[in-house]
């Protein structure tokens, strides 16, 4: 049942997608976009056209004053990522092996998963002062919890008849861990994987915004200072498709495979 | 590990204290003990590293001056409208999509395009658009649930046994009818499941769009205690989020969404990727 809290398995809904009928919400959006100001009169500087948003792009991709925020987000977020999982799942599998440690820490590291991310942007910006380090602290945190939290919960859901199964045959307490331990909780370290991705991506874009000096968050958050909207808006769509690319380049491959070999992800 | 191999089977735990709860007692006094030796060996200011006492201190301040629970008050306020409202729409939306294959061709593209942008990159905008305040921190948080909500909610209408429609069917139900006594019931579990995804995901956002936005609440106080440099009060906002979260979660989110479980049947969670 605790797996499920985390569990986030998105293979989103078989939308049979209908390639015409499904573009023409975005024509209709848009185009309703550009009339905007002639059907209505909401300001430029509240929505300005997408034509606008889009010579922005183009001017911002010439000048090299976007590529390098995406690139740093990016950057950021794979480092992140490494460092947090990287010490998360070995760490979880380390602790989940002892039963009276890992009923030890559970409580503390559901309360560290339940405040992770966005709520130390504050202190990380005391700690680290504004910029990188913070950032980067704050990332790390959230991905780290989300991870180790999903590990122990996968050892724990492992049936207690596979270990007196490898036991009575003779494994050693390595070949449990390497034939039992590891192939058991995997599904849920898969999952751990894919939660702390969609939960350090928030936390980078809120951290990037409150506690960064560079980054795709601070570039749409510092816009709002100059009511560039159109940069607003750019921040926004760019956010939506590198979370796009992310997920379809990453982690459905993955998604796709675990399901194949063990078949537990619906 | 240690058990026997003839153990019995599985009884259901009463919430009484077992061994599991002590030892989980003991991590969290010994996290606390641990931050307070360390504040005694490293010497470092107050603001920077604030001790446990002072922490204390600093919730019996704002408790004493009514300024935390008139932020719990906000904060709650705006989180249940925001989930109602998220879980309301996200329901209705699942329901036309799930039922028809027109309207699912038409918005699942559009759905999950605007799911990949997160509610935290929609904050600036709303902010230009309407203001700082309790309309932005609502849409933000009727955003975030709607999605999750959205996706289960369609699973479980997918994944109703055509069996059972056919039978309402042929005793002469009508499309309604259909609806609200076999398709809503067997896709209770993945809307309770979505709920409860959404929820988590929304009582972050909360923090974050208040720190942002409001001029109260709890991730006000968050980010307020950091600016005037009361570290303290800071962390009292964090312990405060935490708990809350646990208690929420251990209290209300999980005993429904087990009590629909076996009262409709085992599910899985959906659509929690962005």
């Amino acid at each position: 049942m605790t797996a499920i809290a985390i569990t986030p398995p998105p293979a989103k809904p078989r939308i049979d997608p209908g390639l015409i009928t499904g573009a023409l919400p975005f024509v209709v959006l848009i185009t309703l976009w550009a009339l905007a100001p002639t059907l209505s009169d909401i300001p430029a500087y509240k929505l300005p056209s997408p034509m606008k948003v889009w010579t922005t792009f183009t001017d911002m991709l010439a000048n090299g004053s976007l590529l390098p925020d995406v690139w740093a987000s990016l950057k950021r977020l794979a480092v992140g990522y490494l460092l947090g999982n990287l010490i998360a799942i070995p760490l979880g599998l380390a602790i989940a092996l002892n039963r009276a440690v890992a009923e030890t820490l559970t409580p503390v590291l559901s309360f560290f998963q339940s405040i992770a991310g966005i709520a130390w942007v504050p202190l990380a910006i005391i700690w680290f002062g504004v910029g990188q380090g913070s950032v980067l602290f704050v990332i790390a945190n959230t991905i780290f919890f989300a991870s180790i939290y999903s590990t122990v919960i996968g050892v724990q859901s492992i049936p207690q008849v596979l270990y007196r199964a490898a036991l009575s045959h003779g494994a050693s307490r390595w070949d449990v861990v390497r034939t039992v331990v590891v192939p058991g909780a995997l599904v849920q370290i898969l999952v751990g994987l894919r939660t702390s991705m969609a939960y350090g991506w928030r936390a980078l874009v809120a951290a990037e915004m409150i506690a960064g000096s560079d980054g795709i968050g601070y570039m749409t958050l510092e816009a709002v200072q100059w009511y560039q909207t159109e940069i607003v808006i750019l921040g926004m769509i760019l956010i939506g498709i590198l979370w796009l690319l992310l997920d379809y380049t990453i982690f459905r491959p993955i998604e796709k495979v675990t399901v194949r070999r063990w078949g537990l992800m619906s | 590990m240690a058990d026997t191999a003839f153990s019995p089977p599985p009884t259901r735990r009463l919430p009484l204290p077992g061994r599991a709860q002590r030892r989980g007692a003991l991590g969290i006094l010994v996290v606390l003990a641990l931050w307070q030796i360390s504040v005694w060996l490293i010497d470092l200011p107050a603001y920077f590293y604030p001790a446990p006492t002072d922490v204390f201190a600093a919730f019996v301040e704002l408790m004493h001056k009514g300024i935390l629970p008139a932020y719990l008050l906000d904060s709650a306020g705006r989180y249940g409208a925001g989930v109602a409202l998220g879980l309301s729409m996200g329901v209705g939306f699942g329901l036309l999509i799930g039922l028809s294959r027109f309207w699912s061709r038409l918005l699942a593209p559009l759905i999950n395009f605007f799911y990949a942008i997160v509610e935290v990159a929609w904050i600036p905008l709303l902010v230009i658009w309407i203001g700082y305040g309790f309309n932005t921190i609502l849409i933000a948080i009727t955003y975030v649930v709607f999605f999750p909500v959205l996706y289960n909610t369609l699973t479980g209408v997918r994944t109703v046994q055509p069996v059972l429609i056919n039978a309402m069917r042929t005793l002469g139900a009508n499309r309604r009818q259909v609806v609200t006594s076999v398709i809503l019931p067997s896709a209770l579990p993945n809307i309770i499941t979505g709920f409860r995804v959404g929820a988590g995901f929304a009582f972050r956002g909360l923090i974050f769009a208040e720190m942002i936005a409001a001029g109260s609440g709890l991730g006000f106080l968050i980010f307020e205690g950091a600016t005037t440099r009361q570290t303290d009060r800071v962390v009292v906002g964090m312990i405060m989020m935490g708990l809350l979260w646990l208690l929420l979660d251990r209290l209300l989110l999980r005993p429904v969404e087990r009590a629909t479980i076996e009262r409709w049947g085992l599910i899985r969670a959906q659509g929690d990727g962005a």
